[in-house]
């Protein structure tokens, strides 16, 4: 039975768990409304920054907090990297987004998820880590929740990582020069932004808020090579409901999220958590196919 | 020209000879599948890898079977079924084993089984504890291990000896979680009608239990148990341990599957094991047969760990089918089937026989001995933790530290 307690309780626990849903979202939103390609490996970035931050952290002995942005940064350069060798063959030379080769991006994407699950696999072990915790409390009550210190000081962190990054996408001339780019790129290009530079700078960081995601996990879900999976799933899942390519529709989407599944889990069954989100996904599909902040079509 | 008579027949019978010498020498193979990569436990896959090739090399160094030493020839299946399917298939038609041995999730085994049957190719299932597989009646397969409804006994006469109440389950959305569920469902009703229980079950790929273990925050079990396998089984546990809701005062936790064995249980479990009570099939303060320390001291020599329970019950899966192809005087699978059947043979834990009883009991070794311990530190060793249940006694709530 639904006590106020316990609505109160799984309330604090979807919105957490929205939050940490989102990390990951806003960088796949981003991805998509720069390059508008689907990167299949974005759950291997958080896997990747998963055991950067517990290498660092457990086995190099480097304080966590500088372990934590180790992470991100780990992330960040796994990701500029990737989109300077993998990604560019996609818009070299190719001023519209008209002539792009969709399936290479499936394909290579896809192929990079296999490759780094397996490289993990073969070169750290398919064994479980657990990393230390930013902070050790076991139990923290949080209003009417207990969480774990780690839990808490993670949701902390992804506050303000999101509060920092809508801030740098509104106001810093990179930001603006994304948007330009995601809202056209050949016209940003008129106008003299630089969108190959712009398409470094997104998978940067988006690598680098999946890797932090990781990081930031890392002590509670235990890195393993195939741990990325379950956050990638429903990070797809939240960028289509809450419109291809919005920052701003993939961050409701993340807590919606979060709160279908919590309070689904008990009021439907646990056992169907898993498919709240994907009937969301058909029902937005049915009657609203941009999701909710996305845009019917663009034209210039 | 007779010389050349005999030259070309001393030549035709040293040819002969060593052609018969090298097909005596020629390895019995025997087909193994196990995890070896994710997104199954490769955790369990290697710990039976290892007591596969300890028993082998033990085997060989005695000589072999018929004179012909033991070669294992090894497929990952990745813990998925349509690999273990597939392992199987390659392993009988291609590299033509005389047995399958070292699988080690029930769902595996109930994908594999089906195609040794079909091969009529014995099938020594080596850690499913599905009793599905032991239903099914195939005369190819041999369960010289451990069985749900075995676990599901234990766990209903340690729950009603702890006194409980009320208890909730939760077990991995596989064929052994579901099965040992409904099993200590059935038990209890038998033994404990009196105590509410249910179960849920949970996606051994999710990472968040939280909206399952909530409900029990306000409503504590007395006792909650743990029906999954690593590394799922450990996120459970600190989320159940992170709400407050057990190890605590009011309600144990019971381990239903041996986690305290795994070598990676106190890298990701910390206070969430302390006080947890273990079903255990292996504790070095267990009586063993003295092959036990062999194969333990082997074990320790090649990987530097400490013997774990799949380790013997890895070797035992292979001694078995040497026992019985040794019985059998043959490798072929009709005399083998029948040997099988027929065991008696004192492996690493006890003497091994097979019931021919339908049911849960068919070919499976019904005697499987087991204990209860407790955790009582972080970090503690199994060989540290105080049995609270011997092998073959109830348990002792006296014994009990509770949390």
């Amino acid at each position: 039975m639904l006590t106020g307690a316990l609505a109160a309780d799984l309330a604090v626990n979807g919105l957490v768990t929205g939050l940490f849903y989102a990390l990951m979202a806003v960088g796949l939103a981003l991805i998509f409304g720069v390059l508008r390609i689907v990167n299949f490996a974005h759950g291997e970035f958080y896997m990747v920054g998963a055991y950067a931050y517990t290498i660092v952290a457990a086995r190099l002995g480097v304080p966590l907090a500088v372990a934590l942005p180790t992470a991100f940064l780990f992330g960040a350069a796994l990701g500029w990297v990737v989109e300077r060798t993998l990604m560019r063959p996609l818009y070299a030379n190719i001023a519209t987004w008209g002539l792009m080769r969709d399936e290479y991006a499936v394909i290579v994407t896809f192929g990079l998820s296999l490759l780094l699950v397996n490289l993990v696999d073969k070169a750290i072990g398919p064994y479980a880590f657990r990393a230390p915790a930013l902070v050790s409390a076991s139990r923290i009550v949080v209003g009417p929740a207990l969480m774990s210190g780690q839990k808490v000081a993670a949701a902390g962190v992804t506050l303000v990582t999101l509060a920092f990054i809508a801030l740098f996408l509104r106001f810093s001339y990179w930001g603006r020069a994304v948007r330009a780019v995601s809202q056209n790129r050949l016209g940003a290009s008129l106008a003299g932004i630089d969108a190959t530079a712009v398409s470094s700078l997104v998978f940067a960081l988006a690598g680098g808020l999946a890797a932090l995601a990781g990081a930031l996990l890392s002590p509670i879900i235990n890195a393993s090579p195939d741990v990325g999976a379950f956050p990638a799933i429903k990070s797809y899942v939240i960028v289509v409901l809450g419109g291809m390519g919005s920052i701003l529709g993939a961050f409701i989407a993340s807590l919606l999220l979060g709160l279908v599944e919590s309070f689904g889990a008990v009021l439907v069954s646990y056992q169907y958590r898993d498919t709240f989100g994907l009937v969301l996904l058909i029902l937005f599909l049915l009657f609203r196919p941009q999701g909710l902040f996305g845009e019917r079509g663009r034209e210039v | 020209m007779r010389n050349v008579s005999h030259l070309a027949i001393a030549a035709l019978t040293l040819s002969v000879s060593l052609a018969g010498s090298a097909y005596a020498a020629d390895p019995v193979k025997v087909g193994v599948t196990v995890t070896q990569s994710p997104p199954g436990s490769v955790v369990q896959g290697t710990q039976v890898k290892d007591g596969l090739e300890v028993a082998a090399k033990m085997l060989n160094d005695q000589g072999g079977v018929l004179g012909r030493p033991i070669e294992l020839v090894v497929e990952d299946t990745q813990g998925l079924p349509e690999k273990a399917r597939a392992a199987v298939e390659k392993l009988i038609t291609r590299d033509k084993v005389v047995a399958i041995v070292g699988e080690h999730q029930s769902s595996n085994v109930l994908a594999g089984m089906e195609v040794a049957h079909r091969y009529h190719v014995p099938y020594i299932n080596t850690n499913g504890w599905a009793d599905a597989i032991r239903e099914k009646g195939y005369p190819e397969v041999f369960n010289p291990n451990n069985y749900n409804r075995r676990v599901a006994m234990a766990a209903a006469d340690s729950i009603k000896k702890l006194g409980a109440k009320k208890v909730v389950a939760f077990a991995e959305n596989t064929d052994y979680g579901i099965g040992l569920a409904k099993g200590i469902a059935e038990q209890l009703k038998a033994v404990a009608p009196d105590i509410s229980y249910r179960f849920d079950t949970l996606d051994r790929a999710a990472k968040d239990y939280l909206p399952a273990i909530l409900p029990l925050r306000s409503d504590p079990p007395n006792v909650v148990v743990d029906i999954m396998l690593p590394p799922a089984a450990y996120i459970m546990m600190n989320q159940v341990y992170e709400q407050g809701v057990a190890p605590a005062t009011k309600t144990w936790l019971y381990d239903a599957s041996g986690l305290a064995d795994y070598p990676d249980f106190w890298q990701n479990v910390k206070e969430a094991g302390k006080d947890m009570l273990v079903f255990g099939l292996y504790h070095p303060k267990m009586k063993a047969p003295e092959l036990a320390k062999t194969i333990g001291d082997a074990y320790t020599k090649k990987t530097g760990a400490q013997p774990n329970r799949l380790l013997y019950q890895a070797a035992d899966s292979l001694l078995v089918v040497a026992d019985a192809i040794k019985r059998a005087n043959s490798t072929e699978p009709d005399p083998l089937v029948k040997a099988l059947e027929a065991t008696k043979y004192t492996g690493t834990r006890g003497e091994i026989t097979f019931s021919t009883e339908s049911g849960y009991k068919y070919h499976q070794w019904l005697d499987i001995p087991y204990v209860t311990f407790q955790i009582t530190e972080i970090g503690q060793k199994v060989a540290d933790a105080p049995l609270v249940e011997q092998a073959g006694q109830p348990l002792d709530p006296s014994k009990l530290a509770r949390p």
